[in-house]
């Protein structure tokens, strides 16, 4: 989601500790080619962007390598006249890059789901699982990306799809989860294709007693 | 019983002031609630009074009020970092003292809303229960209990540990046609800052088993 | 005070599961990106020193802090968890809670706080996976 400063809608995205992507919605200023000039806390001069993101051949954002963990000091102008100046951690932003090498290890009515841990702490490492009976997915987060799932039905076919989310303490409210992985089908214990999707009408029965 | 036991008793003739104490966290909006009684309950604590000092947000003692047998605080005060002192008085004299950390006498509030739904395609019982913690701040992470049993199994109970609320229980797994009690208690994770005791049990929730298909057939 | 001999593992635990909520609830919804983070810090006892120093010696425009439950919690912490704190800072916090009735929370504190939490989420951010 964007931010709003000012008059422009920007939106902030550090994605997996890599590069940095400012855009901004300039439509109070049509026709018009803004400038980008930015600088890292740990630099002290403002440069400006070599690498412009045009739409309509105009410029609406900017990329920048970032691997550092740092406050980003931007300024958006028209010209010589700063339309936005702005100072943040690039880690409020972060989008972590999907989980990867994920692993099943199957043990009777368990699966354990296992992938690399991104080098710091501060994530939680979320796998959804679903048959074809359910009709949504559920949800187990763990602090590394160690996940067992218990309870399952070896008889029953089951889909799972796994994501990294941050933690708010560390990485603030606006931060992104990573999209999700591909989602990879079990039956029995074996890889499958996909599950057959017969999504049973629901003969729900409650017991009351 | 969820109380903290005193690890260093004094000497035999004050055995008989040892106490234990649990605490439950944002029990009431963001009041907090410590709770300590006696551990010999024919003590005679008339005249007895205990107070808390130490890892108190703006102030350093708090006096316990008293109902019946048990020692009762609702507060906000709790610093919730570092070790407090309770203590047993006398008037204004303390007759023994035990330090506590509120953060590790945690006993979660119970479990509620126990249902099950059987899935017939599926030939399983989907259990789903509800627990106030998740809308808490602190005592958030748990771990449940799930206990069930077949009621002509008085003490046959199966357990199921887990931290989510929803949990699948495989038909092929019980009784056809059977009568089973299900229930469930939490306790704080595990390894997380919160630590303490079981909670008590939630209601429990009783359903019937369905007669299998073979069954059906024959009829 | 040379926060290097904290057990910083122990104060990240503390700050994630009581201060945190603190300095949120001191927000009060204000998102802390609604201003501008300037205060920057990059080892773990770079952070902490940063953060003792605007918990407990706050700006111009923001009379106190040390009353609030996230600096009464920051206090309890460092004089936990590290070595000669408490006997190096008595000094400064019983000053500063003599003056620590609950002040007003004006936009300087607030950004102040926001600061913090930029700082303290740098803290949290400097741990490895083990």
């Amino acid at each position: 989601g964007g931010r709003i400063w000012g008059v422009l809608q920007v939106q902030i995205i550090w994605f997996n500790f890599e590069t940095v992507q400012v855009t901004w919605n300039a439509s109070e200023y049509p026709g018009t080619n803004l400038t980008f000039l930015y600088r890292f806390d740990s630099g002290d001069t403002y440069d400006q962007c070599t690498n412009y993101i045009l739409q309509h051949d105009l410029t609406a954002g900017c990329t920048l390598d970032a691997e550092q963990d740092e406050i980003l000091y931007f300024s958006i102008e028209n010209g010589t006249h700063p339309l936005l100046t702005q100072s943040h951690w690039i880690s409020y932003y972060l989008k972590p890059g999907s989980p990867r090498d994920l692993s099943f290890l199957w043990q009777q009515e368990a699966v354990t789901v296992t992938c690399p841990d991104l080098l710091y702490d501060g994530f939680l490492y979320e796998v959804q699982h679903r048959s074809t009976f359910d009709t949504s997915w559920q949800s187990q987060e763990e602090e590394t990306c160690n996940v067992t799932i218990e309870g399952l039905d070896t008889e029953k076919c089951y889909c799972f799809r796994a994501r990294v989310k941050t933690t708010e303490s560390s990485y603030g409210p606006d931060a992104y989860p990573s999209d999700w992985s591909e989602v990879t089908c079990w039956h029995g214990g074996q890889p499958t294709d996909l599950c057959p999707d017969k999504l049973l009408h629901p003969k729900f029965t409650r017991f009351i007693l | 019983s969820g109380y903290a036991q005193n690890g260093d008793l004094e000497d035999a003739e004050l055995d008989d002031y040892s106490f234990s104490c649990y605490s439950q966290l944002e029990v009431n909006g963001s009041h907090h609630s410590l709770t300590c009684a006696f551990d010999d309950p024919d003590i005679n604590s008339t005249n007895l009074e205990l107070e808390i000092c130490g890892a108190l947000l703006e102030i350093n003692c708090l006096n316990f009020s008293k109902l019946q047998e048990v020692y009762y605080i609702k507060t906000k005060k709790f610093l919730l970092i570092g070790d407090s002192e309770i203590c047993v008085k006398l008037g204004e004299k303390s007759i023994t003292c035990k330090k506590m950390n509120i953060v590790k006498i945690v006993k979660p509030e119970a479990p509620f809303n126990v249902s099950v739904i059987y899935r017939e395609g599926a030939n399983d019982f989907v259990v789903t229960f509800n627990t106030s913690h998740l809308q808490k701040k602190y005592v958030k992470n748990l771990m449940h209990d799930v206990a069930y049993r077949q009621e002509k199994d008085e003490n046959n109970w199966m357990h199921v540990n887990l931290s989510g609320t929803k949990l699948t229980l495989l038909q092929r797994k019980l009784q056809d046609d059977a009568m089973y009690e299900i229930k469930v208690r939490s306790i704080p994770y595990s390894s997380d800052y919160f630590e303490g005791f079981w909670s008590e049990w939630s209601p429990s929730y009783h359903f019937r088993t369905p007669e299998t298909k073979r069954a059906e057939e024959m009829d | 005070y040379n926060f290097t001999n904290c057990d910083f593992e122990k104060i990240k635990q503390k700050y994630q599961k009581t201060i945190y909520d603190d300095l949120k609830e001191y927000m009060n919804g204000t998102r802390s990106t609604q201003f501008n983070s300037t205060v920057s810090c990059n080892n773990r006892a770079d952070c902490l020193a940063a953060i003792e120093r605007l918990t407990f010696r706050p700006p111009r425009g923001c009379a106190s802090l040390a009353g609030e439950a996230f600096a009464l919690r920051t206090d309890a912490t460092f004089t936990l968890q590290c070595p000669g704190y408490s006997s190096a800072q008595i000094h400064n916090t019983q000053a500063a809670k003599k003056r620590k009735k609950r002040e007003v929370t004006t936009n300087k504190c607030l950004e102040q706080v926001s600061q913090l939490l930029g700082l303290w989420g740098r803290f949290c951010r400097t741990f490895r996976k083990q």
